[in-house]
């Protein structure tokens, strides 16, 4: 549904973009990931006409945004992070306004979308007057007229209340399971990717780092914590299985049976009081290859 | 559905305070011009100025002259600041606060949003110059009565017209409004231009000001006297022609042509330096 593919872009001479690609299919819910300055909003500019690539293309459903920005987005809705509406009109009135730009929608199915979202109640009244869980919603009813194909979700729950996170990622999973919408979710809250998206890239100052899903980190090795006398026979174990050390941790190939690991430790005069399997997380990943995030 | 998206665009520049600044102002302005009039001695000058050119002053100090004065001597200094202000504002403000973005996620292309909001503020232009005149007339009449002639003069322009029948009068009055609504449009214009650049709102204002005034001041200027008649200012001041007795068409037509092909050029360009900007999400 969307491919991105050899994208590039720099802004003043400096790289933004070093050509990714990826591809989201039909109704999968897809994570965009990377610290500050990685390439995300850069992508999703691009995504939207907003941004002109240095090279490579970005397609929706076939057709090449650069060349045919109005036909792509008919297909998208987009909400963004800190959504600007115009503070002095109603929310109705703004989302007649944004909806006039996509050939108009009745007001029937404005209000339909504004029941659905929970904003009934407020949406006659001034923009000004909402809180920040209010803009998000009246921007995914916003990004919800008329009924797109594609959600571009950039930092979407940011500053919303754990209820607020939860009642957006319900109703996002929803839009899936209801619509099979196909969803590409930009955040840093690795928790809310790690629990909505199928797939995830991490970026990294605008290269791809990782592509892949929640499976794949978890079978890619074999963690293991090692609560073991003395501790200094750990790097002997991790060197002779192969593996290395990841802090305290045994990092070893996934193959690796635990058995051999604790006999080995044994037959050196080790004495080992508990083994855990360490499960990968995204964030166990995301730490891993965002550098700046590390420090 | 441009009418849909039109209408929209008039909502947004409406529904925005500083967009009634200015009439506010006018409307004061026009106010403590009334009440001036009835002070003697300002009044008995101007009677003095009609007599002395052999004029009734009971006749031509009237509503319809108040109403010339009032669009001839405050529309060019004082609205300009509003046209700049509001059309300044239009483009850059959006991009400031990120209401563009919002617009620009949605299947519309850069040069349909500029046209809509370019074509906005050039109906704010000529309606706010409208509306001066409309007020302008409405206030004189109320101080000084429904009849009378008028009394056009401009002497930097070498004008001095007299019309005895309010009808006459009337009708010139109403085409010079239209002309000023029009070339004032390219105030608006300049200020749309510089709102469509990378910089603030204010700084839009302030730059479309400046050209303005540095043409003004230059056309003043006793050194550019042989090539006055090239200055964008002299060409906006064509309205006043229409009062001269045999209208001089051709005069009047060839600066209201480079008027609009400036509004025009402003336009495109503004709209090339748009499309090739990036905005980020």
């Amino acid at each position: 549904m969307i491919q991105v593919s050899g994208l590039k872009k720099s802004f003043n001479k400096k790289p933004a973009l070093k050509g990714i690609d990826f591809k989201v299919s039909r109704g999968e819910i897809f994570g965009l990931l990377g610290h500050n300055g990685a390439g995300k909003s850069t992508t999703l500019g691009i995504l939207l006409g907003m941004v002109a690539p240095n090279a490579g293309e970005a397609t929706i459903d076939g057709i090449n945004i650069q060349q045919s920005r109005s036909t792509a987005l008919r297909k998208v809705g987009a909400i963004f992070e800190s959504p600007a509406f115009y503070d002095y009109l109603s929310g109705f009135k703004n989302l007649q306004l944004l909806t006039s730009y996509s050939g108009g929608v009745s007001r029937k199915q404005i209000e339909e979308v504004v029941a659905r979202v929970e904003l009934d109640d407020r949406i006659h009244s001034p923009v000004a007057t909402y809180s920040h869980g209010m803009r998000q919603r009246l921007a995914l009813a916003q990004a919800l007229l008329p009924e797109p194909e594609v959600l571009l979700l950039d930092e979407p729950t940011d500053g919303l209340d754990p209820e607020g996170i939860k009642w957006f990622r319900d109703f996002i999973t929803g839009l899936r399971e209801e619509r099979g919408m196909t969803v590409l979710f930009n955040s840093h809250l690795l928790n809310e990717v790690e629990q909505m998206c199928d797939r995830v890239v991490i970026l990294q100052e605008g290269q791809k780092v990782f592509e892949g899903s929640n499976t794949d980190l978890e079978d890619e090795f074999l963690t293991l914590n090692i609560d073991l006398e003395p501790i200094d026979l750990l790097p002997t174990l991790a060197k002779q299985f192969g593996g290395t050390m990841v802090s305290q941790y045994l990092q070893l190939p996934k193959t690796t049976d635990i058995a051999d690991v604790v006999e080995a430790a044994l037959s050196q005069q080790g004495r080992v009081r508990e083994v855990q399997v360490v499960t990968n997380s995204l964030e166990d990943l995301y730490l891993k290859f965002s550098k700046k995030v590390q420090r | 559905m441009f009418l849909s998206q039109f209408k929209g665009e008039l909502i947004k520049l409406f529904a925005r305070r500083r967009t009634y600044v200015g009439y506010g102002v006018f409307i004061v302005f026009e106010l403590i011009l009334l009440v001036t009039f009835q002070l003697d001695i300002l009044r008995s000058q101007q009677e003095d100025y009609m007599s002395q050119n052999g004029l009734d002053p009971a006749h031509f100090f009237s509503s319809l002259t108040v109403t010339f004065l009032v669009m001839a001597f405050s529309l060019f200094l004082l609205g300009s600041i509003y046209f700049a202000l509001v059309s300044g504002d239009i483009v850059a403000k959006e991009v400031e606060d990120g209401n563009m973005r919002m617009v620009l996620a949605r299947p519309i292309s850069r040069f349909r949003i500029l046209l809509l909001k370019f074509l906005a503020v050039c109906l704010y232009t000529v309606t706010f110059v409208v509306f001066v005149g409309i007020t302008g007339y409405a206030m004189a009449t109320i101080a000084l009565g429904f009849d009378g002639g008028l009394l056009a003069f401009a002497p930097e322009y070498g004008l001095f017209a007299v019309y005895d029948q309010w009808g006459d009068g009337m009708l010139r009055l109403v085409i010079a409004a239209v002309l000023i609504g029009i070339s004032m449009c390219t105030i608006s214009a300049l200020g749309f231009f510089f709102s469509c650049c990378r910089m603030k709102p204010a700084t839009a204002t302030i730059m479309a000001l400046s050209i303005l005034f540095l043409d003004f001041v230059l056309e003043k200027f006793p050194i550019f006297r042989p090539l006055r008649e090239e200055f964008i200012t002299y060409k906006m001041s064509s309205w006043l022609f229409v009062f001269e007795n045999h209208l001089p068409w051709a005069k009047i037509a060839d600066n209201f042509v480079f008027l609009l092909g400036l509004d025009v050029t402003l336009f495109a360009v503004a709209c090339v330096i748009f499309q090739m900007r990036d905005f980020k999400t």
